[in-house]
C-alpha cells in the first residue's frame, strides 16, 4: 500500500464529510434495518417482549405449517405473471401510437394518460375501483342493461383476482414514458432504408423496432416484476386478501403478520425469502438477457 | 463581605420567588388513547374538558383513533417505550398487556379511595382482574345479542318471539319472512365467532378452557353442528350467500342489510344499537338475547372495555382520579351516556334514567335480561387469539362457506391448527 500524502487524506476526509449526510441515512435507514430484520428472522419477536433465539423454526414452519403462507405466494405468483405482460404490452402499444406523429395535442393525451400512474397506487382509487366492482356497483348495473345479474366480481375466487390485475394494468404511464423515449431514440434511417426496401409495418415493428428498444424492454421488465413483487394497496383496500385468499398478495400478507399477529420475526422471514426470490428472478431474466437484448454498440463496425 | 451579603440577599430573593410560584407550576399532564367511532371521540373529548375544568392543575392529552389500526399503534408506543398514561383496553388482549407487565395493578388505588368501586356489582370489578389482582376498570356492559325489525315481523305475520326463544324458533322465523317477503331472514356474518362462543356456552363448554390453553369443547360435533345450520340457511337463501358478504367487506353498523330494510334480524353488540338506530331514522329496533338450545342460555355479560394505567406513569394517583371521575361522575355519565355499554356504576345507572332516549332504554333493559338470565362471563382470552381469528377462525369459516370444505373436515382443522397455535 502506497502511502498517502497528507493533501490526499485531507481530500479523501473532505470528501466523506461530503458524502456523510447520504452515508449516514444510508447505515441508519437502509443498513441497519437489513442486518436487523435477517437477525430477528430467526427469533420470535412480538415487539413487547425482547426477541428470543429460535433458530431456523420460523423457517420451517413457513415451509411445512402455513398454508397461508402458500396461498399468498401463489396469489402473487399469478397476479406477477399476469399483471407485468399486460401491462408491459398496453404500455408498448400506447407509446407506439405515441410515437408515429407529432402535434401539441398529443403532448395533452401523453399527459393525460399518465395520471392513472400518478394516483393509481393511492388508497381513493382502490376504494372507487372497490365501488366500481361491488355487487351493486356500476359494472353490474352497466351489465343488467343486457340482462346478465349478479355477477360477484370481488366474492369469486375466479374473478377476483383479475379486478386487481385490470387496476394494475390501467397505471401503464410510467413504462410507457420509457417505452416512448426509446422509440424516439430508434434511427429514422433504419426505417427508410426498410420502407424502400418494401418492408410492411408489420415487419419493420418486428425487425427494428423490437430489436432496437430491447434494452428498454429489460428494463422495464425487472423493475415491473420487482414493483409486482411488492404490490400491497389494492389487496390490502379492495379484497382485503379475499375470498379465500385468493387475493392475498405476499406484501399483505406480511404485514398482516408483523402488525396485526405481532409475529415480527416470522414477519422478517417472510421478507426475506421474498428477497430471495425477486433476486433469483432478476437473476434469471438478466441471464436469458443476452439471448435476446441487442446491445447497438457491441456489435462494433 | 459586603459583596457576598448583597449577593446572598439577592439569592435568598430568588430561592423565595421560586418557592412561591412553584406550587402553581405544579400541572400535570396526562396523556390518554383510546379507539372509537366520531361519536365516540366527540363525547370523550367534552367529558376530558369537564374533567379539566374541574381539576385545573391536570392538563390532558388525548389520542384517538378507529379500531383497526388501533393495537398497531399501542404496540408501537410500548415498543419505543412511550405509552400514554391511560390506555382504553380491549377484553382480548387484555391478558397479554397485563404477562408483560405494562398496566399497573389499581387494587392500592381502589383501596386509598381514588377509585370508587362501591356501587359497582363485584362480577363486573372481577372481569378486569387477573390472577387476583385488579389491573383495569370494565367501562360499560356490553352483550351479544340479535336486533330485530318489529316492522318487518308485522308484514310477515309473525308474532315476536318469547325472551327465551330457541334455535329452532329462530330458524322458522327467518324462512318464514324470507319466503313471504323475499328479504333476508337473518344477515351478515351469522358465523361471527361471538355468535360461535354462546353456541359453544349452550353446548356445555366454551371456545377455550379457563387456563386458555386448548379449545374448551370435546366434541367436534359443536363446531359442525354450528355450520351445518349455517350452511342449509345460506342453501336456501335465508341468509345472504358468504361471497356477498365478502365483497361488501366489512360493514359498519350503519351500512348493514336490516338498516337497508333488506333483512329481519341481525347479530350485534348491544351498544351497536345505537349506531344502527340512527341509520334508520327513527325506527325502533328491538334487542333479543342469542336463541337457546335445549333449553340452555349462552348469551354473557361482556365488558365492552376498559381502562388501564400504564405501570411506569409519574402520576399514578392523577391518571386514578380520572378513571374515577369517567365512572362515577353524574355530568360527565350525562354526556357518555350508553356509548361505552351500560355504565357500570348503579348509582349513575338510575340517575341516567329519566334521560335514556328509546333506543338507549332498550338497550338498558336488554342488559338487564342478560344480567338475569345470563351464563357468567368466561375468562379472557389466551394471548394467541387474534392469531387464531385471522388465520384459522376466519379462513375456515370461509371455506365452509365456499364449500371448499365440510364442516366436519374443518371441525378437525379448526382443533389441530388452534393448539398448534396455542402451544407454540
Amino acid at each position: 500500500m502506497k502511502k498517502l500524502t497528507k493533501k490526499k487524506k485531507h481530500d479523501l476526509l473532505m470528501g466523506y464529510i461530503f458524502v456523510s449526510p447520504w452515508l449516514i441515512g444510508f447505515i441508519a435507514f437502509i443498513i441497519f434495518p437489513l442486518v436487523t430484520s435477517l437477525y430477528l428472522s430467526f427469533t420470535r419477536y412480538d415487539i413487547l417482549t425482547s426477541p428470543r433465539w429460535i433458530g431456523f423454526q420460523n423457517w420451517i414452519r413457513m415451509f411445512t405449517q402455513d398454508p397461508r403462507f402458500w396461498s399468498a405466494t401463489k396469489a402473487t405468483f399469478k397476479y406477477v405473471l399476469f399483471e407485468v405482460p399486460l401491462r408491459l404490452i398496453f404500455a408498448f402499444i400506447v407509446a407506439l401510437i405515441f410515437s408515429m406523429k407529432e402535434s401539441k395535442i398529443l403532448n395533452l393525451y401523453r399527459a393525460i394518460y399518465y395520471i392513472p400512474s400518478l394516483i393509481g397506487g393511492s388508497v381513493a382509487i382502490a376504494v372507487v375501483w372497490r365501488q366500481i366492482w361491488g355487487y351493486d356497483g356500476i359494472i353490474n348495473a352497466f351489465l343488467s342493461i343486457f340482462g346478465i345479474h349478479g355477477i360477484n366480481w370481488l366474492g369469486d375466487t375466479r374473478t377476483a383476482i383479475w379486478t386487481l390485475i385490470l387496476l394494475a394494468v390501467w397505471q401503464f404511464g410510467s413504462p410507457m414514458l420509457i417505452f416512448l423515449a426509446a422509440l424516439k431514440q430508434v434511427p429514422t434511417e433504419l426505417y427508410e432504408a426498410a420502407t424502400i426496401d418494401g418492408a410492411s409495418f408489420w415487419k419493420r415493428l418486428t425487425s427494428i423496432t423490437l430489436p432496437m428498444i430491447t434494452p428498454v424492454i429489460l428494463f422495464n421488465l425487472i423493475n415491473q416484476m420487482i414493483h409486482g413483487f411488492m404490490a400491497f394497496t389494492q389487496s390490502y383496500i379492495i379484497t382485503q386478501g379475499g375470498p379465500l385468499d385468493s387475493t392475498l398478495f405476499y406484501a399483505v400478507y406480511m404485514y398482516r403478520k408483523a402488525f396485526n399477529d405481532f409475529e415480527m420475526g416470522y414477519a422478517s422471514a417472510l421478507a426475506w425469502f421474498m428477497l430471495a426470490l425477486v433476486g433469483l428472478f432478476t437473476i434469471i431474466i438478466f441471464k436469458t438477457s443476452n439471448r435476446w437484448v441487442y446491445y447497438e454498440a457491441e456489435e462494433g463496425v | 463581605m459586603r459583596r457576598n451579603f448583597r449577593l446572598l440577599m439577592i439569592l435568598l430573593v430568588l430561592v423565595c420567588f421560586l418557592l412561591a410560584i412553584s406550587p402553581a407550576q405544579q400541572q400535570v399532564t396526562l396523556r390518554i388513547i383510546w379507539w372509537g367511532s366520531q361519536d365516540r371521540h366527540n363525547r370523550t373529548l367534552k367529558v376530558i374538558d369537564l374533567f379539566q375544568k374541574k381539576y385545573p392543575n391536570i392538563k390532558i392529552v388525548a389520542e384517538y383513533t378507529g379500531w383497526s389500526e388501533y393495537y398497531t399503534k399501542l404496540t408501537t408506543m410500548a415498543a419505543g417505550g412511550n405509552l400514554p398514561d391511560i390506555m382504553q383496553q380491549d377484553h382480548a388482549y387484555l391478558r397479554g398487556w397485563v404477562e408483560k407487565g405494562f398496566l399497573l395493578p389499581l387494587d392500592d388505588l381502589v383501596a386509598q379511595g381514588v377509585i370508587n368501586l362501591k356501587d359497582v356489582a363485584k362480577s363486573i370489578v372481577d372481569s378486569g382482574k387477573l390472577k387476583g389482582k385488579l389491573y383495569a376498570i370494565n367501562l360499560g356492559n356490553n352483550s351479544q345479542a340479535f336486533a330485530i325489525d318489529p316492522e318487518i315481523f308485522r308484514k310477515a305475520g309473525v308474532p315476536l318471539p318469547p325472551t327465551l326463544w330457541t334455535w329452532e324458533d329462530f330458524k322458522r322465523i327467518a324462512r318464514i319472512i324470507h319466503r313471504k317477503l323475499g328479504i333476508y331472514g337473518a344477515a351478515e356474518n351469522l358465523g361471527d365467532h361471538n355468535v360461535f362462543r354462546v353456541w359453544t356456552i349452550e353446548n356445555g363448554g366454551y371456545l377455550f378452557s379457563d387456563d386458555g390453553k386448548s379449545l374448551g369443547y370435546e366434541d367436534d360435533n359443536v363446531y359442525a353442528n354450528f355450520y351445518r345450520m349455517l350452511l342449509e340457511l345460506q342453501d336456501e337463501g335465508v341468509i345472504p350467500s358468504r361471497d356477498v358478504e365478502i365483497a361488501r367487506g366489512s360493514v359498519s353498523p350503519e351500512q348493514r342489510f336490516i338498516c337497508l330494510g333488506k333483512s329481519a334480524m341481525q347479530f350485534t353488540w348491544s351498544n351497536q344499537l345505537t349506531a344502527m338506530s340512527k341509520a334508520l331514522k327513527g325506527k325502533q329496533l328491538r334487542l333479543y338475547m342469542l336463541p337457546t338450545l335445549k333449553g340452555k342460555v349462552g348469551n354473557f355479560l361482556k365488558p365492552s372495555m376498559f381502562f388501564a394505567i400504564n405501570a411506569k406513569t409519574k402520576y399514578p394517583k392523577e391518571a386514578a382520579t380520572f378513571i374515577d371521575f369517567f365512572i362515577n361522575d353524574i355530568e360527565a355519565a350525562k354526556i357518555l351516556m350508553a356509548e361505552r355499554g351500560v355504565p357500570i356504576s348503579k348509582r349513575v345507572q338510575l340517575a341516567l334514567k329519566p334521560l335514556l332516549s328509546p333506543v338507549e332504554k332498550e338497550i338498558f333493559n336488554f342488559i338487564s335480561i342478560v344480567e338475569k338470565y345470563g351464563a357468567p362471563t368466561p375468562a379472557p382470552d389466551p394471548e394467541r387469539w387474534q392469531e387464531i381469528y385471522n388465520n384459522v377462525y376466519t379462513p375456515l369459516y370461509d371455506q365452509i362457506m365456499y364449500k371448499k370444505i365440510t364442516p366436519e373436515e374443518a371441525a378437525k382443522k379448526f382443533r389441530e391448527q388452534v393448539i398448534q397455535i396455542l402451544k407454540r
